[in-house]
């Protein structure tokens, strides 16, 4: 029986050959063309090719040598800041700057097990009038601060 | 001569009021967030990239090389005081630096740090500004073979010195090659791996890229690890070295910047590695050596000179041959590309006012970086006692700011949420993200010049090995790999980075 010695180096293979292949299968939709005159698919296909054949060495490698055990996924610092960008985000589109950082350091200040909400209301307003004033007024960055209606 | 009157021609450029205060400002920022520990110059850099969007090429640039030096500054600063490398950069500061700061001679130890970094970094900048001139004159004699085997070299090299696999790194780079392929084919017009989105045309956002792989995914690892820092609140004192202090200094400062500006311009080399060479060195031939690891000041003037040698060095192929040698060089490309210039040998000829008055402006920068930080140390220190909860939310501000600022696109700031899950993954296998945006910038060079070299040899690609300059990088890079494959050396590195 086979067994996985080293799961980081098997995963890490894995998803290797995944984005590999995944990239050559794609750009099997460009033109190839040769080498003489590359088409948009050859270099991808090149590359994409050589990435799942060192996936594959890693994953195959995994079972040979010894490795870490894959690590705990800690769910909340990632899934809190992720969700907090994406609120920054859509909040910057439809309320402007302003709700955007307040609603990105509020939320994404649950990322970590310890928070304070009024030492984060307080980061909030810091933060808020930082931006605004450097790279709004100094810098002149094309930010909309308010709801565009 | 003539590099002397190219000089007199950058400070001129540097020392516009304007520059000053933008290069005081980078230098500022940088040491301000470099000090903060868990925060290192990538990320700095990457975090801080937004103050220069509003600002023209030479300005900009000026800044951000401030904020690099700063936060290589600040990141010794931390090591000193904390016993906590800001950097890795500076993990070999921790070893005597923290034990001066032990025994009471914390001042001196950020003193001489200062001191020895000032040196380096004149004696860097005149280097640069003898060796970068013959470098660019000989690139632009390559053609595309040569420029696509150089790239090949210094990707090989690079991810050789990094830490970690050598295979995954190799797979890292490919995975950054092909992101960086994302967008429309220059030569064909078609628009790649886009799904459809038109936002992703222009391609992958870089800034994004950089911000979600050492910016946010950082801030999420050290959330997850919840260390208790310590931070060592005792007296500083006096800042200034002693007499004593100073003259055994000299020669280490000396051996420090020599090996640190050689180590520097290695691709994969930069400050890192220049500091750990630096102190290994001076532990075998200082004299008399008993005191090292117990707080021996030579121990922080030899490293701390070689990483601001090194951190400057890096310079050169970036600024000559647009092959960025680190990730923070991959950085400068990427702002350099973001103010619309191709990086590249023609920089020096096209733009020259960008490129003497940057190497006049590291001169001013490294003065001002010492008579900043000597008086301003009990400021830095304060900011030692913020804590992490208050800063990492200031992270994620900068750095979706950051992201949407460059195209005032809302994607980039989905795409920077997207990248760091992907960033956090892989860091969590253990595949370490700097080949990464090495390979990003360089994969769509690469192709280009791939392309080409194929177009003028008829689709031959052993052009790649008959033209002797092509074959020499290939060689090399090669040798390099061979060299690593094989166990007695790998043997070795292991050691060299346990240490």
């Amino acid at each position: 029986m086979m067994r996985i010695r080293s799961p980081k180096d098997f995963w890490a293979g894995l998803i290797f050959v995944a984005i590999g292949g995944g990239f050559v299968l794609l750009a099997q939709q460009y033109r190839l063309g040769d080498m003489h005159r590359m088409g948009p698919a050859m270099f991808p296909t090149l590359i994409g090719a050589l990435l799942a054949a060192l996936g594959l060495i890693i994953a195959l490698r995994s079972f040979v040598l010894d490795g870490a055990p894959v690590p705990r996924f800690d769910a909340r610092p990632i899934g809190i800041s992720m969700l907090a960008i994406v609120l920054f985000g859509i909040a910057l589109q439809w309320l402007g700057l302003v709700a955007a950082i307040a609603a990105l350091v509020l939320v994404g200040a649950y990322a970590s097990r310890e928070v304070r909400l009024v030492d984060n209301l307080a980061l909030a307003a810091v933060m808020i009038v930082f931006s605004v004033a450097v790279f709004v007024w100094l810098l002149g960055l094309p930010l909309p601060l308010w709801p565009t209606s | 001569m003539e590099t002397l009157s190219n000089l007199a021609f950058g400070l001129g450029v540097a020392l516009t009021w304007q520059n000053i205060l933008y290069c005081f400002i980078g230098c500022f920022l940088g040491t301000l967030v470099g000090v903060l520990p868990g925060i290192g110059p990538v990320a700095t850099v990457a975090m801080l990239l937004p103050f220069t969007f509003g600002l023209g090429p030479a300005p900009a640039l000026i800044m951000l090389a401030g904020i690099y030096y700063g936060a290589q500054y600040g990141g010794s600063t931390t090591a000193i005081l904390v016993n906590i490398p800001g950097e890795s950069s500076s993990v070999v500061t921790t070893l005597d630096g923290h034990q001066m700061a032990r025994r009471g001679r914390a001042g001196p130890a950020l003193g001489i740090a200062a001191i020895g970094s000032f040196i380096a970094g004149c004696i860097a900048t005149l280097l640069i500004a003898y060796f970068a001139p013959p470098l660019a004159e000989l690139a632009l004699k390559f053609s595309p073979a040569e420029y696509f085997s150089l790239m090949v070299f210094g990707l090989i090299a690079a991810v050789v010195l990094a830490r970690g696999s050598l295979v995954k790194a190799i797979a890292m780079v490919c995975f950054g090659i092909l992101l960086g392929l994302v967008g429309t084919d220059v030569n064909s017009g078609v628009i790649r791996f886009a799904f459809g989105q038109a936002e992703l045309a222009d391609g992958l956002g870089f800034v994004a890229l950089a911000m979600a792989f050492f910016g946010i995914t950082d801030v999420v690892l050290n959330l997850e690890h919840k260390e208790k820092q310590q931070v060592f609140t005792s007296r500083i004192g006096s800042v200034l070295p002693t007499r004593a202090d100073l003259r055994a200094c000299f020669w280490s400062i000396v051996r420090g910047t020599s090996l640190g500006s050689l180590l520097g311009v290695l691709p994969g080399g930069g400050a890192l590695l220049a500091s750990f060479a630096a102190y290994m060195v001076e532990k075998k031939v200082a004299k008399p050596p008993r005191a090292f690891g117990a707080g021996d000041i030579r121990g922080v003037a030899a490293p701390e000179s070689a990483n601001n040698a090194g951190a400057q060095t890096s310079f050169i192929p970036m600024l000559t041959l647009g092959i960025p040698s680190n990730p923070t060089m991959a950085l400068m490309v990427g702002a350099l590309m973001i103010q619309g210039i191709a990086p590249g040998p023609q920089v020096m000829t096209e733009r020259p006012e960008l490129f003497w008055g940057l190497i006049a402006s590291m001169w001013v920068g490294n003065l001002m970086l010492l008579v900043l930080n000597l008086p301003l140390v009990g400021l830095w220190i304060k900011l030692l006692a913020v804590p992490y909860r208050l800063l990492f939310p200031a992270i994620f501000v900068f750095c979706c700011i950051g992201a949407y600022a460059v195209d005032n696109k809302v994607f980039d700031v989905y795409a920077l949420a997207g990248l760091s899950a992907a960033g956090y993954v892989l860091l969590k296998l253990d595949c370490e993200p700097a080949p990464m945006v090495l390979g990003y910038i360089l994969g769509p060079m690469m192709e280009e010049n791939l392309r080409r070299a194929m177009m003028i040899s008829f689709g031959d690609p052993m052009v790649l090995i008959t033209r002797p300059i092509s074959a020499a990088f290939l060689i090399a890079a090669v040798a390099l790999l061979l060299a690593i494959a094989l166990p007695a050396l790998r043997a070795k590195r292991e050691e060299a980075m346990q240490e």
